[in-house]
């Protein structure tokens, strides 16, 4: 009895420490016209940063263990359900992630996440930022800066570009 | 001439050159022709660059698409930070413009 129980916790711990599972946000793009996704786990990271000429960036990027994006763009406003976000915000409140941005403003609305290590450092960051026809994830995990986060928002030789978006039928499911 | 006689003379026997026996005896007792070794063979040679390149060739091919990965990669990774900087910023703007607006509001209601 003792050894299953011990088992039990185990998997429980185990489970406790999984990843954010993006499949869930799936529903989120099912009636998007365009939509990027961007998935870079820790490995694709290492081999991206391998690449990197800027040092600041390096720099950035060298303690990040995944960095995911979500953006899909709706023909007409009401295609998704804000319900659809739930398990995101769920997760980040049960892994005790700070919000620092709240901002509702008309029917736009921006949230930012940190989740707090110690002194300035922070063991990630997610973006959400919903308007009625556009809905937008940022998802980044690993160890950050706070200045870090200045720097992103600044230009830090990051090139102005457009994500590619792959264009969708209204309706159609990925 | 009949053609048994041609038969005949075309059969009969004919003594061996002169020194012929000498010359097999000599060609027996001087051994086996000059042998090229293994190593030094065209066959060897031809089998060695084959292995070669059937172990380089794969080597380069890995390392070629290893670095297209990698070059797809950073290239991912730039448009995800371009991308975070402009939510970073749109925040930025939402919080910016509804402070100025709960302000203005305020000042508003004071006057």
């Amino acid at each position: 009895m003792k050894m299953v129980l011990i088992l039990l916790a185990g998997a429980l711990a185990a489970f406790g420490q999984q990843g954010f599972d993006f499949k869930v946000l799936d529903k989120l793009g099912a009636n998007a016209t365009e939509s990027a996704n961007i998935t870079l786990d820790g490995n694709t990271l290492k081999l991206a940063t391998a690449f990197l000429g800027d040092k600041d960036v390096k720099g950035i990027v060298a303690n990040l263990k995944g960095v995911y994006i979500r953006s899909y763009e709706f023909a007409k406003s009401g295609q998704y359900k804000e319900a659809d976000l739930t398990p995101l915000r769920d997760y980040v409140k049960s892994r005790q992630w700070s919000k620092i941005v709240d901002v509702k403003e008309a029917d736009e609305t921006s949230e930012i996440y940190l989740l707090p290590i110690s002194g300035d450092q922070i063991g990630g960051l997610v973006i959400i930022s919903a308007e009625p026809k556009e809905v937008s994830i940022v998802f980044i995990e690993g160890t950050l800066r706070t200045s870090d986060i200045a720097k992103l928002g600044g230009n830090l030789g990051i090139p102005e570009i457009d994500l590619p978006r792959e264009g969708r039928k209204p309706g159609k499911k990925e | 001439m009949s053609f048994e006689d041609d038969l005949r003379s075309a059969l009969r026997r004919e003594p061996a050159p002169e020194g012929f026996a000498a010359r097999v005896l000599a060609n027996a007792n001087a051994g086996p022709g000059k042998v090229i070794p293994f190593w030094r063979r065209p066959t060897t040679f031809a089998l060695a660059a084959a292995l070669a390149m059937a172990a380089v060739i794969p080597a380069g091919v890995s390392q070629y698409r290893e670095r297209q990965r990698g070059i797809e990669a950073r290239d991912q990774l730039v448009q995800a930070l371009a991308f975070t900087r402009v939510q970073l910023q749109q925040a930025r703007g939402r919080v910016q413009h509804v402070s100025e607006t709960v302000a203005q509001n305020a000042i508003r209601r004071k006057l």
